[in-house]
This record gives structure tokens, C-alpha cells and sequence, in this order.
């Protein structure tokens, strides 16, 4: 084996490489040039004045960072404690387009050009931090909140390259513990003299028990001779091997200052962990200074930042999820429900929650307030079917109204709801269809017209039943829940109906039909137990009840919908009742009711279950079956007839004679 | 930590008397932020104090932590896998320019792990008369995280002791003072929490010096528990 390789690997090692800065930007940086952009540049795309800062106290194994935070728009204001500032340039420009064409060269050697003016006039002596400039270059989409941007540190480049004339050792390799006590004392010193609480460039001189500092400036009066000269420079790298970037322009600085061929440099690392500061692991470099051609021409310049893909372009931040606010709300909106379940629920499957569709037939006060509580668990997708319009007496019972959406005759309820809900939480996923429900015993048959209106109702009626999971019967009238409820059956969706916490009317459990989906407390067995007057006084009451009812019952409709989604069953979860209230429960949220019936004057309710109704006048197979083989001539046929067709062909015609039979010949 | 909120109380109870006034006012606080600026000035552990207009203000604190391995969410901001916009693209200019000549000089810069900035604030809260802290983490190109990435980040055994606990009074809110989204420890529970920590301490004989309830002592605790 030749012994080529090892002289290549040497050779490299005598090249001094440079850790480049790595651009970080604090969250609040981008909200603050949000509002810059917004209050104060708006369309102005003139340079400003920005300040970042780098810190050398960093554990090994970070990146050398130069950090931009909220106050980087704030120049004159406080640089973070032992940090050190770095002024730089933002051009924001107002379009992508201006971004790309920005001569990002021509950027670069402009500021190149002014360090080098300043290295050659002295300035740079006096004021050493322009050697440690950047430039940021931006574009902020606020439409989308995508943030562009790049990131330029200029460094000025010997046409060479630099060589070390011998490895880079650690301080503590070179300097004894008092020496290195003394260099941190005299740092400190040079500190507190200068006002500041970083120097980011200094002179220094050292015997074997002293070390003495100075400011760059100070150079004529310090170093006497120049036979031996020591710099420090306050280093954000952390690797053992390098420098970081500000150590680049101060050589350029140093070559062209002074006729030195040998530098020493201390690459100044201070670093407290767990209250234990040291600096022993500063490294010290010896440098060849390279000749620097003698005229004035300014020397190639290099730093615009990488991408992450390693390449030199721009990169892009998208700060939709904090910057958006509708994105805000609906993260905060869903993290307040993890939060529930974590705190109450841990198994809660929430996203079949969040997921579910709902169908609200009725925008009225049961309406409303289903709506709202759907909205508290994060159900996305609400639809609302109503065909009237906002009154003056709605608005105090309706949450989703205001007195405005009365005005000139009111608004449309389903379509105003929608409107109220997407102000509420933009989020939602919200539509509204002003649309009638045919019912039973209400012809429809004046005209060709209304015939051909009821049909393409019931078929609008068809698809939004299919295209939801759940379907709410949140109408006034029950027989207006009729044809829903056929529909619902026979595509077997959950069915939640206009619930009636009532004290007046008694159950009467033994002719309860539970349906073959759910019902939160009917007004009584619904639909099942046939249509009579007195059912209508009692309908006519939901909108004259104590005010309190509607958000009892909406709000029980909605934790009802909830528990049955977490029972593995789902809609065919078997009905617990109030038997069951000690018993272990079905779902991690308790028990699944198929009715819930209260007692407001006890404040009191009880969960009666019962077998479906066979002779159910909208979910009995007979009146599934007709529906599924003749479809709307049976329903117009129902619309058009009095009540008793429906009474007569499920045979509870038949069993109210029966039933009546009985009493009388059991009457004394 | 897995303390029922039932011990919590019995341990609350029979704290000694100085630790019931934990209740701070706003003065006390202040004057246990100037104390802990002082030590933390001293310990270099980074704390300083960001004033807004008037005596508003809050203790800050921006810590850099390498990520575990095997976590990247959209380090390079990849959201856009597929079609990278021709803003993206490298720039021909710059690429063909010097830079590419200058690889001698200068190291590769993504030889290092990815980090995540965290950041730090306690700020007073009136109605419960506590610190509160808010907090969010973000990565270099100044992107905050989910608080479901924020989980993600840690280490997974003490993700484990953390979800019975402290993380459950995490919510999501406005910064009272910047009006940008952080997450917060909600005051409520602070004493549930802190409780234990301090009554733990004080078993253990840690910060037994007579002055340190009297002082910063709760407040510094408070931070070194939770940040």
C-alpha cells in the first residue's frame, strides 16, 4: 500500500473548514413579520434593518445557529444575555415571483462589498460586528400563510483557501488551570468595560500565569510587536475540528491589516452546564495567513445558506396550523375533546364522533340546539331541512337566531342556521335545504304540480337520508316524522326523535315500540301508536313547554347519538334501561338507552325499553315492504288517504277494536 | 409522578404553613422573578425577563433539544412532497456561482441531528394567583408544533408517567400578552401538582435552607418541574 491516502487525509486536515451558520427562526419571528407586513411595509419593499444573535455556550452536537426571534424587528433593543447581535438585511418581497427573480448575487455582493470597504478603511477595527452580517431574503404568502425565505452569510474568500500550520487543540491541551481561570476573568473583564455582555472579537496576550484582553481597536496600542499574536473570537461551533463562520471575515480582516504571516486564534466556546461554567474545550487554531493581492478589487464572496435538500435554493415554512385561524379553531376545537377523553374517557373513539353526519330534520328550537351540542363534540357535518322562517318569538328559544333574521319576514331557518354555524366554528361543514315534508293524511294530489313538488321532495328526502348516518326528527309535527322515519327504517339509520320530557303524559310500556332503530323518548309511541287529537294538543306544547326542555332533551338527543357510536353494536346496541343503572355499561360512556324519558317537575328520568311494535304504522314490515316495492305510489297513496289506511294495513285498526272489545266486556 | 388527585389534597393539608401561602399577588411574583433572574444570571441557566409596555412582563427561557431518533416531522418542511414549487428550485445563479467553489471552506451543515426549539414562559395569572406556564416547540424554520407531535418528541417511558398527569391540564390557548397561540398548564391544577413536588422535596431534605420558602423557592420549583 502506497501511503498516498494518508498524506491526502492529512492535507485536508491542515485545510481550515468553516461551520457555516444554520438559519433558525423562533415561531414568533413569523407572526411578527406578519404584522410588520401587515401594519407597517405593506407594499414596501425597501431593504430594513433586522438583528439575529448567535450564542458559543451550545452542548455538543447542536447546529451553529444564528437565531432570528419576535424582537429581531427591534434593532436597538436588547440582545439576549451572553449572546452575541448580528445585524442583517431583510428585503420582503411582495410577490413569489420577486422572490425568484431577486438577484440573490448581486444582494450578496453588495454586502460583501461594504465589509470589505470597511475591513480596508479601519472601520470594520472600530465596529467589528459588520463581519458578521446576513441577509434575509422573503416572501410571505398570507393567504396561505407559507412563509418563503433564504438565508445569506457573507463571507469574503481568500482566493487560496486557509491552511493551519498544525492540529487544533483544546485550550485546556495548551493552557494550564490558572491560565485558563485567568483568560475567563480577563473575558469577563473586557466584558463589563465594554458594557456588553458578549465581545465578539478580541486581542490577547498571555504569559503563564497572566492574560490580558483588548478590543480590536486597541491593536496598535496592545501588540507592540507582532511577532506573536493571539485573537480571539467568540465562536457559536462546537465541533472539536472547526471554526464557525464569523472566524471567516475577520481573517480576510486580519490578513489585510496587518503583515503577520502566522496567526493564533482562539476560537472562544463558554459553556455552563448545571451551573458549572467552563471554557477548556475552546480550541486554538494556528493559521497561515495567505497574501492578499495588493489592490483594492473586493474578493469573491460566498454564503447563501443550503436548502434541507442540500442544494442552494430558498426554503418554505407553512404556518397554516398556527397562523391560520379558522385552522386554529379547529385545532383548539379538537384538542379540547382529546383533552375530554384524556382526562374522563381514555378509550373514546372520538374521530367516529367527529366523523359522523347528521341529518337535522328541523331547524326550530330542538334544532338549534342539537346543532350546538353536535358542534361541542366537533361534528364536522351538519345538514338542516326546514321550510319556515324566522319569527319574533324565535330568536330567545333558537341559539342559532338573532332578532335581525326576523326582520322582513325572516330569514329562511335551514339556510340562516347554516350561515350561524359556519360563523361560529368556520370548520364546519354545514348545508341547508328549505324544503317540505309530505305527510300522511295531507293530499297532495290538487295538481300535477304539487303531485310532481311532493315526489322530488321525497326523493331530496331519500338522498339525504342516504348520504347521513344519523338522522334527527326534530319537527313539530309527528306526522311529518312519518316519512323519515319509513326511509331511516329502511336503510336502517339511527333515528333520533324529537324527544318530550313530559309530565304529563304516562308511559305505557306495554304497548311501547321501541323501532328497530332509536327513539329518544317519542312524544309517546310516535308514530306507532296511530294519530289522534289529543297527540296534537300534545305536539303543539313542545313550543310552549318550559324554555329549559328543548336544550334538556336537544342535549340528551346528541349524548344519546354519542354513546350508541361507541357501542360496538352501533345502532343495534341492545336498549338498556333504568334496570340496568347498576349494572357494569355497554360503552366506556355508560349506558345506550333506546328513550330517554324525563320528568321536569321531578327533574327526573327513567330509561323504559321495550320490543318493537309490529303493528308500527311507519317502521312495521308491512308498511317497509309496501315502501320497497311500490316507493312513491305507496307514499302518495298514505299522503292522499285519511289516517286510518295507515291504521288499516298494519292492523291496528283492527287492534284498537279488539282492545275496546276487551273493556267493554270487562265493564261491570 | 402518578399522584391521585385524593393524596394530592391530604398531601396539600399537611404542608407546613409557609408552603399555604403559595398564593402569590403579582408583587410577590415579580419579586420572585427578580430573585430567580438573579440566580439564573449566576447559574447562566437562561431565564430573562421580556417587558411589554408598563409592569407587564414575563420570565422567558429558549432551549435547544436534539430530537429522538426516528421522529421527523417535515424537517425540510416537506408538506409538498410531489410538485416542489419552481420557488423552491435551487437558483442557478448562486449554485454555479463561488458557493460551489467555496466547498473546501465550508463543512457540510446538516452533519448534525435535528433539534427542536423550545420555548419557555411563566407569566402571572390574576384569578388564580399563580405562575402559569405557557410553552410551545417549534423546529428551526420556526414552525410550532402539534401538541400531538409535541408528545410524539418524547421519550416514550416518560411519555408513560407524564400521561396520567401534568399533560392533562394541557390546553391550547392565546398568549395573554403576544396573542399568539402557545400551549398552557392550566393555573387550576398547579397546586394539585405542585404540591407533592414541593412536599417531595422537602422530604427529601433538598433545599432545606429556611429562606428558600420564604424567597423565589415555590416559584423556582415550579420551573424546574416543568421546564
Amino acid at each position: 500500500m502506497s501511503s498516498l491516502p494518508d498524506n491526502n487525509d492529512s492535507m485536508v486536515q491542515m485545510l481550515l473548514q468553516f461551520a457555516p451558520f444554520s438559519s433558525a427562526l423562533e415561531a414568533g419571528f413569523w407572526h411578527q413579520l406578519t404584522q410588520k407586513k401587515l401594519n407597517d411595509y405593506r407594499l414596501d419593499e425597501s431593504p430594513k434593518c433586522i438583528k439575529g444573535y448567535y450564542y458559543n455556550g451550545d452542548p455538543v452536537g447542536l447546529p451553529t445557529r444564528l437565531t432570528l426571534e419576535f424582537s429581531a424587528f427591534d434593532v436597538d433593543g436588547p440582545t439576549p444575555a451572553r449572546c452575541c447581535p448580528a445585524l442583517g438585511t431583510l428585503y420582503n418581497t411582495n410577490t413569489l415571483d420577486a422572490f425568484r427573480a431577486t438577484d440573490k448575487k448581486a444582494l450578496l455582493e453588495k454586502e460583501a462589498k461594504e465589509i470589505w470597504d470597511a475591513i480596508q478603511s479601519g472601520a470594520a477595527l472600530k465596529n467589528p460586528s459588520i463581519l458578521c452580517k446576513f441577509i434575509l431574503l422573503t416572501f410571505a404568502d398570507l393567504k396561505k400563510y407559507h412563509f418563503y425565505y433564504w438565508f445569506c452569510f457573507p463571507a469574503l474568500c481568500f482566493p487560496e483557501g486557509l491552511k493551519m500550520i498544525q492540529p487544533p487543540v483544546t485550550l485546556e491541551q495548551v493552557f494550564s488551570q490558572r491560565q485558563i481561570s485567568a483568560l475567563q476573568e480577563s473575558y469577563d473583564g473586557l466584558c463589563l468595560k465594554s458594557g456588553i455582555t458578549a465581545v465578539p472579537f478580541f486581542l490577547m496576550k498571555y504569559t503563564e500565569d497572566t492574560v490580558e484582553m483588548a478590543l480590536l481597536e486597541d491593536w496598535k496600542k496592545f501588540f507592540t510587536d507582532t511577532k506573536k499574536v493571539t485573537v480571539g473570537v467568540y465562536d457559536p461551533c462546537t465541533l472539536s475540528q472547526h471554526p464557525g463562520w464569523p472566524l471567516r471575515n475577520l481573517l480576510v480582516l486580519l490578513a489585510k491589516g496587518s503583515e503577520m504571516e502566522v496567526v493564533e486564534l482562539l476560537c472562544f466556546r463558554d459553556q455552563t452546564l448545571q451551573g458549572n461554567r467552563s471554557i477548556k474545550h475552546s480550541v486554538v487554531f494556528q493559521v497561515k495567513l495567505p497574501e492578499l493581492p495588493n489592490n483594492s478589487v473586493c474578493l469573491k464572496s460566498v454564503g447563501w445558506e443550503k436548502n434541507p435538500k442540500g442544494a442552494m435554493g430558498p426554503r418554505m415554512v407553512n404556518l397554516s396550523e398556527c397562523m391560520d385561524p379558522k385552522r386554529l379553531a379547529e385545532s383548539s376545537v379538537d384538542l379540547n375533546l382529546k383533552l375530554m377523553r384524556w382526562r374522563l374517557v381514555p378509550s373514546l373513539d372520538l374521530d367516529k364522533v367527529v366523523s359522523t353526519k347528521c341529518l337535522l330534520l328541523g331547524a326550530g328550537t330542538l334544532g338549534c340546539n342539537v346543532a350546538r351540542t353536535l358542534m361541542g363534540w366537533g361534528v364536522r357535518h351538519i345538514t338542516f331541512v326546514d321550510n319556515a322562517n324566522i319569527s319574533y318569538s324565535n330568536p330567545v328559544r333558537q341559539p342559532l337566531y338573532e332578532f335581525e333574521d326576523c326582520l322582513g319576514g325572516g330569514k329562511s331557518k335551514a339556510m340562516a342556521a347554516v350561515d350561524r354555524l359556519n360563523k361560529i366554528f368556520p370548520g364546519v361543514n354545514a348545508e341547508g335545504y328549505n324544503m317540505s315534508i309530505p305527510m300522511p293524511g295531507h293530499p297532495v294530489n290538487f295538481s300535477q304540480a304539487t303531485l310532481s313538488q311532493a315526489q322530488k321532495d321525497v326523493e331530496q328526502l331519500e338522498k339525504l337520508i342516504s348520504e347521513h348516518d344519523v338522522v334527527f326528527l326534530l319537527m313539530d309535527t309527528r306526522e311529518s316524522r312519518w316519512l323519515p322515519t319509513v326511509i331511516a327504517a329502511s336503510k336502517r339509520k339511527v333515528r333520533k326523535e324529537k324527544e318530550k320530557i313530559n309530565s304529563e303524559y304516562p308511559c305505557e310500556p306495554g304497548k311501547l315500540a321501541s323501532i328497530t332503530v332509536f327513539s329518544v323518548d317519542d312524544y309517546f309511541p310516535s308514530i306507532c301508536k296511530g294519530v289522534s287529537t289529543r297527540d296534537r294538543t300534545l305536539d303543539q306544547q313542545c313550543t310552549v313547554s318550559r324554555p329549559g326542555l328543548a336544550m334538556i332533551a336537544g342535549a340528551l338527543a346528541v349524548e344519546l347519538m354519542v354513546s350508541i357510536l361507541q357501542h360496538s353494536e352501533g345502532g343495534y346496541a341492545v336498549a338498556s334501561s333504568s334496570d340496568d343503572r347498576m349494572n357494569e355499561p355497554p360503552t366506556s360512556l355508560g349506558l345506550v338507552p333506546h328513550q330517554i324519558r324525563g320528568f321536569l317537575s321531578r327533574f327526573d328520568n327513567v330509561l323504559p325499553a321495550s320490543l318493537a311494535f309490529d303493528k308500527c304504522t311507519a317502521c312495521s314490515p308491512v308498511v317497509l315492504d309496501h315502501y320497497e316495492r311500490e316507493g312513491f305510489s305507496f307514499l302518495s297513496q298514505v299522503f292522499n288517504s285519511s289516517h286510518s289506511f295507515l291504521e288499516d294495513l298494519t292492523g291496528l285498526t283492527l287492534l284498537h277494536q279488539e282492545t275496546q272489545a276487551a273493556e267493554v266486556n270487562h265493564s261491570p | 409522578m402518578t399522584v391521585q388527585p385524593e393524596q394530592a389534597d391530604v398531601l396539600t393539608r399537611s404542608l407546613p404553613l409557609e408552603m399555604n401561602c403559595r398564593a402569590l399577588d403579582e408583587e410577590r411574583f415579580c419579586r420572585c422573578c427578580r430573585l430567580i433572574l438573579r440566580r439564573s444570571d449566576q447559574l447562566r441557566d437562561g431565564w430573562s425577563w421580556e417587558a411589554l409596555q408598563g409592569s407587564e412582563g414575563y420570565l422567558k427561557k429558549t432551549t435547544l433539544r436534539p430530537l429522538p431518533a426516528g421522529w421527523g416531522p417535515e424537517q425540510d418542511g416537506g408538506e409538498s412532497p410531489g410538485a416542489e414549487p419552481a420557488a423552491l428550485q435551487p437558483d442557478p445563479l448562486v449554485s454555479t456561482g463561488s458557493e460551489e467553489e467555496d466547498a473546501d471552506l465550508r463543512l457540510p451543515s446538516n452533519s448534525s441531528s435535528p433539534v427542536l426549539q423550545w420555548e419557555y414562559h411563566v407569566l402571572y395569572s390574576c384569578s388564580y394567583a399563580t405562575p402559569v406556564l405557557y410553552f410551545r416547540a417549534f423546529t428551526l424554520d420556526g414552525r410550532s408544533l402539534t401538541l400531538e407531535e409535541i408528545w410524539k418528541s418524547i421519550h416514550p417511558n416518560f411519555g408513560l408517567r407524564l400521561q396520567n398527569c401534568p399533560l392533562n391540564a394541557v390546553s391550547q390557548q392565546e398568549h395573554p400578552l403576544l396573542g399568539q397561540p402557545f400551549f398552557f398548564l392550566h393555573p387550576c391544577r398547579t397546586e394539585e401538582f405542585m404540591g407533592p413536588v414541593l412536599q417531595a422535596a422537602l422530604d427529601h431534605g433538598r433545599y432545606a435552607h429556611p429562606g428558600f420558602w420564604v424567597h423565589e423557592g415555590p416559584m423556582r420549583f415550579y420551573l424546574e418541574t416543568w421546564t
